[in-house]
């Protein structure tokens, strides 16, 4: 009953141009106008909820053994948090 | 000897490639991170300066880049799966498709340094421009690399006689292109996005 | 197989490790001479403490030599994995010589900047950023090192490989930290000058885990290879 792999990589892969699109406009005034940084909080996330599936569904981590998985979403929630973090000092 | 391709059992979890490789990309998404890190922490001290001199940038090369290596990857994916059920001329196709993708990017970056360049706008100039050409100077690298491996696996399964014993190298390949494209999602939204 | 001698060899990896980690601390160099001080900062830092720098700076010159004897051990077991047509474990030797050198010279030009501290400040100066030029901006022997490990190990096709394959990506990633050691020549702050993030403290920690890792990967490998064949004398 599965989905083919091919037509789910093919659908991130249109998520992830719908993605880009939308941070590109945060990052070009829509949305939040003048409210910057939340723009950035949001452009961050997206970058990173993109990076999120390429790394589950191209780099097929999603079938991996759970430890490799594990690190690398523990990893692109650290990151996630320190840049915007470390983004919040310049604020 | 027959060829089998065997599809992965979904319960049982699968690595792709061979270990060490995700060593080599672990340690790579370490040093990055530390990158990124220290790129923001700096521009959190110069924030008027990152932001004035981002406008320098040429944003319609960076998206085009993004969406370029986007569908690179998508189509080294596509390419991987054909391998893995057989469909050899769809994972040829798919990885010459996907090496184009990347010289185009290569391409593209060559006009945009030159175009910065010849405004004068160097690795010296400030710390901006120190960022953005270290940035995306080791990525650049890294896809020069990454092409050299994607023309080494189109190659692999260029040869009839590909089986899934191949199957280990295709996967690593492919998964060191997939990091390239990750490295660059996020240098994208650091250099050109965010404000 | 010669065990007793690849030992000899191996162990000197701890010898070259030690003393110039010993030297650095001696020389104060850790962390390194800021590349923006001014001409009178650099005399004033060579004339208070020089005779603490200078012995720092021979002890650095004198674990130099232990580079190569390591890189000699790594080079026999390399030639386990290629045979008689060895070219990566000639390249990883000669490499390794060659870094023996590049610290040999960077204690030269600091010893002749702590020789004479009464020097013209500017002289002084000079001879000390030859010093970290030549320690730092040397990625190009180190890498060929780590490059021809690495490529090495991973082209090992033996049932019983010489050495793990993650150890091969390992030496891959060495290689690609110390590249922006040659950035130095563009900055005198930030991460990318001779005492910033990523030209001294990755390269730095890099570099001598690195000798830490392949001594204890070396042992086993070495230890392997005794067991292997119990019956030729070591």
């Amino acid at each position: 009953m599965a989905v083919s792999l091919q037509s789910r990589v093919t659908v991130i892969w249109a998520g992830l141009i719908v993605a880009t699109g939308l941070s590109w406009q945060f990052g070009h005034g829509f949305g939040f106008r003048e409210k910057f940084h939340y723009a950035t909080a949001a452009i961050l996330i997206i970058t990173f909820v993109k990076i999120r599936f390429v790394f589950l569904d191209f780099m097929e981590l999603r079938t991996a053994p759970w430890p490799l998985r594990m690190a690398f979403e523990v990893w692109a929630i650290a990151a996630c948090v320190t840049l915007l973090g470390l983004y919040s000092l310049g604020v | 000897m027959s060829s089998t391709y065997e599809v992965t059992d979904s319960a049982k979890p699968h690595l792709p490639g061979e270990s060490g490789v995700w060593m080599f990309i672990i340690g790579d998404v370490l040093i990055f991170s530390l990158l990124f890190s220290v790129f923001v922490y700096d521009r959190s001290q110069e924030v008027a300066l990152f932001i004035e001199q981002q406008q320098l940038l040429n944003q319609t090369f960076g998206l085009v880049n993004t969406l370029l290596l986007l569908t690179s990857s998508w189509l080294v994916a596509l390419a991987v799966h054909g391998a893995r059920t057989g469909h050899l001329s769809q994972a040829r196709g798919c990885f010459v498709l996907a090496i184009l993708g990347g010289i185009g990017f290569v391409v593209i970056k060559y006009f945009e340094w030159s175009e910065k360049l010849t405004a004068d706008l160097t690795i010296e100039t400030n710390n901006f421009f120190m960022y953005y050409y270290l940035m995306t100077g080791i990525h650049l690298m890294h896809m020069f690399i990454g092409i050299g491996v994607l023309v080494f696996l189109w190659q692999c399964v260029r040869d009839a006689e590909f089986n899934t014993q191949g199957m280990g190298v295709l996967e690593s390949g492919a998964c060191f292109w997939h990091l390239v494209d990750i490295l660059w999602i996020a240098l994208f939204a650091l250099l050109y996005l965010m404000r | 197989m010669n065990i007793r001698n690849q030992l000899i060899c191996a162990w000197s990896a701890v010898g070259f490790a030690s003393i110039c980690l010993a030297g650095f601390l001696f020389a104060n160099f850790i962390p390194p001479i800021s590349p923006n001080l001014s001409a009178e900062e650099v005399a004033a830092i060579y004339s208070e403490n020089v005779l603490s720098m200078r012995f720092g700076i021979l002890l650095i010159m004198s674990s130099a030599g232990f580079i190569c004897s390591f890189a000699a051990a790594l080079a026999v077991q390399m030639k386990r994995i290629e045979g008689d047509l060895a070219p990566f474990t000639y390249a990883q030797l000669g490499a390794g010589c060659i870094s023996t050198l590049v610290f040999v010279f960077a204690g030269v030009f600091w010893t002749g900047a702590a020789f004479r501290p009464d020097h013209d400040p500017e002289l002084t100066r000079m001879l000390n950023d030859l010093g970290w030029i030549t320690l730092l901006m040397t990625f190009a022997p180190f890498i060929i090192q780590n490059i021809a490990l690495g490529l090495c190990i991973l082209s090992d096709k033996q049932a019983k490989p010489v050495f793990a394959r993650w150890v091969g990506y390992y030496n891959l990633w060495v290689a690609v930290l110390f590249v922006p050691g040659g950035l130095l020549t563009f900055f005198k702050t930030g991460p990318f000058a001779w005492d910033g993030l990523f030209v001294w403290w990755v390269p730095f920690a890099v570099f001598f885990t690195w000798y830490l890792v392949m001594f204890y990967i070396l042992l086993g490998a070495i230890k392997r290879q005794a067991q292997s064949e119990p019956t030729v004398a070591a």
